[in-house]
């Protein structure tokens, strides 16, 4: 079996593209520049974390490009293991989609690479590491490697006056026996945008403003529920894309690698909190203060007393008729595979794990129905690299339409039916967001016929 | 755990099997009662009355332990301990309390560490020693399907025939292998050597070995099964021992907690 650190290997000799370097070239600079390298970060007063990151900071700088517009990125690997930046939720071809399973050359340890790419689709993407952490919770998505992406549209989902770009993520991870009776990632701290509640600048608005709010779930395993006590949320797009039925919501919910943009009136003025809902994960640190102008005091928090959340809400009006030409369905079956009440659980999909998971070449221009089958008792955000999905059916068998993602969390013990055209060829890879999970074998590959 | 109420001497002394138990350093979680019930049957044992101790040989013996856990890191246990054997009828034996405190999993620790102390009285004509003190460090660690756990524990008389021999060394361990999700099984070791600094000869300690299984059948119910062979003179020949536990949450639980 061949292991994604022998892919690492494999595709740094190979010379693909794009152009890798050592240091010290003489190319013309660049648009933009990502130095990856090792970091102590303070996430609170009395909690550093040693990781690593973009440009020495947690998450990595805002990179704003314009759709369709050719940009050029400068990646600098300092560190002594080889790395490989995924530019999640765009169009791109394998060799610069960012996972070496498609075919993306990692970056040598010391070494630099420089991607030539023409960003779309337009909306909220983000950029972070594809490696693998296996044992090591300070690695790969369980450290600070992950940025913001913002692939500017013609036309804004809304009107706003300010917008906020905010990141959750889970650090320091430990292994605690779970209830599913294996081992599974726990945390130490929690934070929004590199920092615990206390620890950071509050969000600054006035009274009156509309702000848009970006929100993306970074972390490597956990699920996030988000509210801003005094307010609500008016959700306009999901994973970037504008959503069919805007709606206003009490809370966020955000799997892994998910992201929400929502706006929020600004009509309650005081200091408040903008956190997870969940007591526990608050208490980690995951809460960050909203300031209104003029107004000082302890932030303040309503506790909600459930959680709540649903994709459907967001969908379109059902289309009547059948589609001329019916989808190609493939059903994707996940479970889980005992190792141990001393180890993580590894993965399957349709009974084998990466890189033995086959399934018929897709055929360029067909639409295809993937059909998510969970068995397993944990909840999957899984992800399909270079394309975006359509959801259709949900977990309650409810049909949906118009709903576009690249992350979709299949809850424990569900089916779920999402649907997408197959126009962009090349190996797209399809896998869990959970570090853990993709760690251990819950990854395959699309290949075009 | 605990095997033996009184620490030495050994060989004046009835063993008495009431809980038979490695620790791991798990505790049980905050507004969470964990009931258990331990069922050993001497089917081999003592079968003369020593120190006006009866005999343990065909002795029935249930105990009933709750365990409330206090908040992540500890819980306190008592203990009801019972007897039951022809001529004797059902008696109670004595009763126990333990708390226990561990090292939070979010310290990061490669095993697992906890204390336990246990401090009881049982009537003496189930042991000599009629008030006993235990502390009982914990280690455990599991790796991949194995488990190991050790428990290296001191015991003191208090009130008995032994209450000027010092401290005692009682140490217990265990490891089993994950045959499967469900199925686990492994053997446990429960030693009494006698006083620190006055180790006891080989035929006047406690050595005994027992095969075990445990089901992991839900995160609410524990079993343990297990048979056990004494080697040494002082220790009872054959026991058939049986826990079952099952957790009780009495909290409000909240999604939102």
């Amino acid at each position: 079996m061949i292991s994604r650190r022998d892919l690492l290997k494999i595709s740094t000799l190979a010379g693909l593209a794009p152009r890798l370097t050592a240091f010290g070239h003489d190319a013309p600079a660049p648009d933009h520049t990502i130095e990856i390298a090792d970091v102590t970060l303070d996430l609170a007063p009395r909690h550093t974390v040693k990781t690593t990151a973009y440009n020495g900071q947690a998450p990595g700088p805002l990179l704003r490009f314009k759709e369709n517009q050719p940009v050029t990125i400068e990646v600098i690997n300092r560190t002594d293991r080889p790395e490989v930046v995924h530019w999640h939720g765009l169009f791109l071809p394998p060799a610069v989609d960012g996972a070496v399973e498609e075919g993306t050359p990692a970056i040598a340890p010391r070494s630099s690479a420089r991607y030539r790419l023409t960003p779309r689709p337009s909306g909220f993407r983000w950029y972070h590491t594809h490696s693998m952490a296996m044992n090591d919770l300070s690695r790969a998505q369980y450290g600070g490697q992950h940025g913001f992406l913002m692939i500017e549209p013609r036309e804004n989902p809304a009107r706003y006056d300010q917008e906020f770009f905010l990141a959750l993520h889970d650090w320091g991870g430990y292994l605690l026996a779970s209830d599913d009776g294996a081992m599974n990632p726990s945390y130490a701290v929690a934070t929004i945008n590199g920092k615990a509640m206390g620890s950071g600048e509050p969000l600054r608005v006035k009274q009156g403003q509309r702000i848009l709010l970006h929100i993306l779930n970074s972390s490597p395993t956990e699920v996030h529920w988000i509210a801003l006590a005094g307010h609500s949320f008016r959700v306009v797009a999901l994973d970037g894309n504008p959503v069919p039925e805007p709606q206003t919501v009490a809370m966020l919910r955000l799997a892994p690698a998910e992201r929400v943009c929502a706006l929020v009136e600004m009509d309650n003025p005081g200091v408040w909190i903008l956190g997870e809902v969940r007591k526990h994960v608050q208490a980690l640190g995951m809460a960050i203060a909203v300031e209104y102008e003029n107004q000082s005091g302890a932030p303040r928090w309503h506790q909600p007393s459930d959680l709540s959340w649903g994709y459907e809400q967001f969908g379109g009006a059902p289309v009547g008729g059948n589609p001329a030409e019916p989808p190609t369905v493939i059903p994707l079956v996940f479970d889980s595979k005992f190792q141990g009440h001393g180890a993580m659980e590894s993965w399957t999909i349709n009974g084998a794990s990466y890189p033995d998971v086959r399934v018929a070449p897709l055929i360029a221009g067909r639409r295809y129905r993937l059909q998510f089958v969970n068995n397993s008792v944990d909840d999957h955000p899984v992800h399909l690299h270079r394309h975006s999905f359509e959801l259709r059916r949900l977990g309650a068998g409810n049909d949906s339409r118009g709903i576009i993602k690249d992350v979709v969390l299949v809850d424990a013990r569900t089916r779920m039916e999402v649907e997408f055209t197959a126009d962009n060829p090349g190996a797209s890879l399809f896998h869990c967001h959970q570090q853990n999970h993709m760690d251990r074998g819950f990854m395959m590959v699309f290949n075009y016929a | 755990m605990l095997l033996a109420f009184a620490a030495a001497p050994l060989s004046s002394r009835a063993q008495t099997n009431y809980e038979i138990q490695v620790y791991g350093a798990d505790t049980v979680p905050p507004e969470t009662l964990m009931v258990e019930l331990h069922s050993n049957y001497t089917l081999d044992g003592q079968k003369f009355v020593v120190d006006g101790v009866y005999p343990t040989d065909h002795q029935e013996h249930e105990t009933v332990e709750l365990t409330q856990g206090l908040n992540d890191w500890s819980e306190v246990g008592f203990y009801i301990f019972t007897s039951e054997q022809d001529g004797h009828g059902v008696q109670w034996v004595g009763d126990h309390i333990r708390p226990r405190v561990r090292v939070p999993d979010s310290w990061g620790w490669p095993v697992g560490v906890g204390l336990s102390t246990e401090i009881g009285f049982q009537r003496s004509a189930y042991s000599t020693d009629t008030w006993t003190w235990e502390v009982r460090p914990i280690i455990d660690k599991a790796v991949g399907r194995w488990y190991f756990a050790i428990n290296p524990a001191l015991e003191r008389t208090w009130h008995g025939p032994d209450v000027n021999q010092g401290v005692g060394f009682a140490p217990s361990a265990k490891i089993s292998y994950d045959f499967n999700r469900v199925v686990s099984g492994g053997v446990e070791w429960y030693a009494d050597y006698g006083a620190i600094g006055n180790i006891a000869p080989i035929h006047t300690q406690q050595q005994q070995l027992f095969v075990v299984t445990d089901l992991n059948v839900s995160p609410l119910w524990e079993i343990n099964i297990g048979v056990g062979v004494g080697a040494t003179a002082a220790t009872d020949h054959l026991i058939f021992k049986a826990i079952l536990g099952r957790r009780f949450d009495w909290g409000r639980h909240s999604p939102v907690d």
